[in-house]
């Protein structure tokens, strides 16, 4: 491309062709300003404040939407334009309320800022009343539309970004506003109070409701957000040593300047009065606070005590998937070179075991093959047991904005209605349970149609002929029958898959805690090694929570070192034992459920568990808890006193992600930073520090003096974290170089087909329990909502547990909207309201997890995948009851 | 009867019938919008999720689009729209007292459709024809040099009924 030359305020500067005048002077350190410009969303010219003059024909043009072209003489400043520029802010001061006083966006006004720097003083324009804001009751945001500019910021936010489209302008001349449908407030539109638009918004128009702390941030700093794996880059604004903020962090992150509601409203929890500040220590069933010290020697002589009884296998550790990667690191070293024992797992298991165990297998590498980014190239992009919208926003609104703006077709196969039906071209509702019957056929179609990728295969994989000779009775009528789904619909599937350049598919734990989840995760990596696909659009494992990834990948595990180093390889071991100068265990040790069964049996007696709360997210929770409560020997390390917690003999206080330095790992294996923002609650303290002291306490202590030597060990024995601390390097690197999605390829160079076999769930449905009950998240909570309950306004938002029936299975049952029924297993009982919905099969019933007060996990016998020893939590047989009205 | 009685007996096949005929062509919108409001008078606001669907666009963009025009409508309209002339020839020959007698004879004030879905009332500019002033247009017939006693004639029928 030809360069383009133009002078700009005098002075000779060249661009490409595309440019905005806009985009030239900011990148020749020219300063315009703008109130309806952001680079994240389409430039509209809304505002006109950029408007700049073209000295050869006298054209004043709005820069930001203004190309560039060849001889143009612009003046950014000159006494015509900025004559004019106040002209068009001084209308808009004159519709504006003279609030500003009382305005809680204060100095970050867009608006005012303009206004002051281009010295208006008195308005002399008359004045035009505005109208008055309009009422909401949702305890995220409030408009005062008198404040509005009609810069659409919030509108393209909404459409562009989140791709929710909630708001759109309204009517014209003075009377535009922008408005969701029919007008209504915004709780009972589509919006999902994502807070992006109030992030974008320029003047005091849109702004967050129901602050915990009120005032002017002091400080701000970028971190990492604690809740889902996406790992969106956040901003927290810090006063009085608060959180007054959250905003959406640095543009070129996973999220692009957009959030969702935890991100944005959930992060109050740090400051909750819940919080524990001292450590605790029980004596005759009450807790008391002590000092550290005397915590640190209780807990001490405690694990000492069954070790030197019980020796090391009767202890054991459950690590945290919410921690950072330094945390987990050092935990894992505590429990093998302190502890002396390969007893440590953590709460990923619940969910990211079958990723581990199923991409491990098949590809090498357990984790997501290509970067979020990237999912805008694919044309064709399938969406397998993952309600994205709620457990992994940002990749939901990937989703969207791929299918409406980049004409990618969706293919959604779910059994519940999410929001992606919408935007599915093609919709599949396999029964539940059958997804390897589907996705089987979907490879047997592929090979049938001389669809895969000949080369690839012969080059790259192993046990293709297994594969074709297991396949062989996976006909589409055979599948038809089974799944449910029309075999024309899986036929163009297959042909979509097979026949695009860049797909992609999506899973998430719809795949990995349902029964025989392994295998349909071999079975999606058999799809995408056949086609060739796997180095192109890629695999996307999305993850839970914010650090399942790092937990793992930290050997936070009972059978891997750091880095998935095999334990059970004498070789490895001696490595790290040579870098550790201790003798390491060499059996795999127990995983989480396991520990807990044998803690019931009396084969465990000590328990150091870190950030989790296993009584509310284990299944069946009265056995759990009695599991707990029949050890010896029990410490708990959390940031509340929580179910798990209260069954502690020590409760050691440990601080937010706001309050420590570390590393996040995202479901892309992006390593993001976590930054100390404010100073530790009370007493409490980073879980890594923690761990330290208490090893010292044990007479063993670690080399870590300071976080960087946890880093600079973790660079020296993680593969794949080699210079990860060196932040200036990562962020040279484009976006998708960092962490293992680095280039796209094959870590180890190899990939493995594997044969897999439909097993019918025999008696999945007992008789008595004709329901299936299918558990997951909703947008408002997260995980046990140990933080999300703690957080003020989601709380307040969604305060109760809810079980979604079908409007056809709620005529049945002669149960309508709100009444009270009681949801029955075999194992157990619990009392919620019935919401009525349509979207969801007959015989289906849908609960989200995350309610203390309901908990669902209870409901679920304790079932183990007899591979990834991970307990089966999708699906559960289940009766309704209504329960009468007293 | 209210209006949610009207929207109430939606016909939404036809609406149906109508959008998937557009489907799929965003810069269908405004055709597909005048055709609806040709064959049912208006456009249904329950219409606009299953338009803003068939089209790829959100429904708050396809009422955008519907709020700014003013030729599109959400409401039911009248099967004769009675515009009364308020240019300034129509003015100065009593054009504003024709408009309270019309509003009378009617029982409706401007903007408003009548029960029966039989007239909509609304105000004009000017309609070009000063000559005739003061006027009001029924329907597509002028009805020129008007008078209190030929606007009584021409809504004789609805007397009392508004």
């Amino acid at each position: 491309m030809q360069p383009i030359t133009i002078t700009l305020d005098g002075r000779e500067v060249s661009g490409y062709p595309g440019m905005t005048i806009l985009e030239l002077a900011k990148e020749s350190g020219i300063d315009i300003p703008t109130l309806c410009h952001d680079p994240q969303l389409t430039s509209v010219g809304a505002c006109r404040v950029c408007l700049v003059e073209d000295e050869r024909n006298g054209a004043l043009l709005a820069s930001c939407v203004a190309p560039i072209a060849s001889g143009m003489v612009i003046n950014t400043h000159s006494p015509r334009v900025m004559e004019r520029r106040k002209t068009i802010v001084k209308l808009m001061l004159a519709s504006h309320p003279d609030s500003c006083l009382v305005c809680d966006k204060g100095n970050r006004c867009q608006l005012r800022q303009i206004a002051s720097d281009l010295g208006i003083g008195l308005v002399e324009l008359q004045r035009i009343p505005q109208m008055a804001s309009i009422e909401e009751v949702n305890p995220f945001l409030e408009r005062d539309l008198s404040k509005c500019i009609l810069c659409a910021k919030c509108i393209r936010a909404c459409q562009e970004l989140v791709v929710e489209g909630a708001i759109d302008y309204f009517q014209r001349g003075f009377t535009t506003i922008p408005a969701t449908l029919n007008n209504l407030p915004l709780e009972n539109s589509e919006c999902t109070f994502c807070g992006t638009c109030v992030a974008l918004c320029p003047t005091g128009a849109l702004m967050e409701k129901d602050r915990t702390y009120g005032g002017t941030t002091k400080s701000m700093t970028e971190t990492t957000c604690p809740f889902c794996g996406c790992g969106c880059s956040i901003c927290l604004e810090i006063k009085d040593n608060q959180v007054v903020r959250v905003i959406p962090g640095k543009e070129d992150s996973v999220n692009h300047g957009a959030l969702c509601v935890r991100g944005s409203y959930g992060c109050d929890f740090v400051n909750s009065p819940d919080r524990l500040t001292k450590p605790l220590v029980k004596r005759d069933n009450t807790f008391e606070e002590v000092s550290w010290e005397e915590a640190l020697e209780q807990a001490a002589t405690g694990f000492k005590r069954i070790k030197d009884k019980r020796g090391s296998d009767g202890l054991a550790v459950l690590g945290s998937s919410k921690c950072t990667n330094e945390d987990n690191y050092v935990l894992q070293r505590f429990a093998r070179c302190v502890l002396g024992t390969n007893n440590i797992d953590n709460g990923s298991r619940l969910y990211n075991s079958a990723t581990r165990t199923g991409l491990g297998y098949s590809i090498g590498f357990p984790c997501t093959t290509n970067y979020l980014g990237a999912l805008g190239q694919s044309e064709i992009i399938i969406v397998i047991g993952a309600n994205p919208d709620s457990s992994a926003p940002v990749v939901g609104y990937a989703i969207k904005r791929a299918v409406k703006y980049k004409s990618a077709k969706l293919v959604l196969i779910d059994p519940r209605q999410t929001k992606l039906s919408s935007f599915a071209c093609l919709w599949l509702r396999p029964n539940v349970g059958t997804d390897v019957a589907l996705l089987n056929t979907l490879a047997k179609v592929i090979v049938d149609e001389a669809l895969l990728d000949e080369e690839y295969v012969a080059r790259k994989t192993d046990d293709f002929e297994a594969l074709t000779k297991a396949l062989e009775r996976y006909s589409l009528e055979y599948a038809e029958a089974i799944t449910g789904v029309p075999a024309e619909d899986i036929r163009s599937v297959a042909r979509l898959y097979g026949k695009a350049t860049q797909p992609a598919i999506v899973y998430g734990t719809g795949i990995t805690q349902q029964r025989g989840g392994t295998d349909s995760v071999r079975a999606i990596a058999n799809l995408a090694l056949l086609t060739g696909h796997i180095e192109r659009g890629g695999i996307y494992a999305l993850q839970r929570e914010n650090n399942g990834q790092g937990a793992c990948d930290m050997g936070v595990l009972p059978d891997f070192l750091p880095g998935y180093q095999n334990v059970a390889d004498a070789q490895t071991r001696t490595k790290f034992q040579e870098r550790w100068k201790v003798d390491l265990p060499a059996d795999p040790g127990l995983s989480a459920m396991e520990m807990l069964e044998r803690a019931k049996s009396g084969k465990i007696n000590g328990l150091y568990i870190v950030g989790e709360n296993p009584c509310l997210s284990f299944p069946h929770s009265g056995l759990i808890t009695k599991a707990l409560a029949s050890l010896d020997f029990l410490v708990v390390q959390d940031m509340f006193l929580t179910e798990t917690a209260k069954l502690a003999n020590v409760v050691l206080p440990a601080a937010s992600f706001a309050e420590k330095d570390g590393t996040f790992t995202n479901f892309e294996g992006r390593v993001n930073r976590v930054r100390k923002a404010i100073e530790p609650m009370g007493e409490s303290l980073p879980d890594w520090e923690i761990v330290a002291r208490l090893a010292d306490k044990m007479g063993c202590p670690l080399p870590f003096s300071s976080l960087q030597d946890v880093m600079s060990e973790i660079e020296e024995l993680v593969p794949s974290y080699e210079a990860y601390s060196d932040y200036e390097r990562q962020d040279e690197l484009a976006y998708g170089e960092t962490g293992r999605t680095y280039g796209r390829q094959l870590l180890k160079g190899f990939a493995r087909f594997s044969p897999i076999e439909y097993t019918p769930q025999a008696g999945e449905r007992k008789s008595g329990y004709p329901f299936t009950l299918l558990t997951g998240t909703t947008l408002y909570h997260f995980g046990t909502g140990s933080r999300s309950s703690r957080s003020l306004r989601l709380k307040k938002f969604s305060p109760q547990s809810f079980v979604e029936i079908g409007e056809t299975d709620a005529r049945k049952l002669g149960v309508s909207h709100g009444d009270k029924v009681s949801v029955i297993s075999r194992v157990s009982k619990l009392a919620t309201s019935a919401r009525i919905i349509d979207g969801l099969p007959e015989g289906t019933l849908f609960m989200p997890i995350s309610f203390a007060e309901a908990p669902v996990n209870e409901l679920f016998d304790i079932a183990l995948d007899s591979e990834t020893k991970a307990p089966l939590m999708k699906a559960c047989s289940v009766k309704v009851e209504k329960i009468p009205l007293p | 009867m209210d209006k949610e009685e009207i929207t109430g007996e939606l016909d939404l096949a036809q609406i149906n019938a109508i959008v998937s005929e557009y489907s799929q062509h965003k810069w269908a919108l405004i055709p597909l919008l005048q055709k609806i409001q040709s064959e049912l008078g208006y456009i249904p606001p329950q219409s606009i999720p299953l338009i803003a669907r068939s089209l790829g666009l959100f429904p708050s963009q396809v009422q955008g689009v519907i709020s700014f025009y003013t030729q599109l409508y959400t409401q039911p309209r009248g099967r004769k729209i009675v515009r009364v002339c308020r240019g300034t020839a129509c003015h100065v020959r009593g054009g504003k007292t024709i408009l309270k007698l019309v509003k009378q004879h009617l029982g409706l004030e401007e903007g408003e459709t009548s029960p029966d879905l039989e007239y909509t009332l609304e105000t004009v500019a000017c309609i070009g024809v000063c000559a005739l002033a003061p006027n009001i247009v029924v329907g597509d017939h002028v009805h020129g040099h008007m008078n209190p006693k030929k606007a009584e004639q021409l809504f004789r029928n609805r007397e009392g009924r508004g």
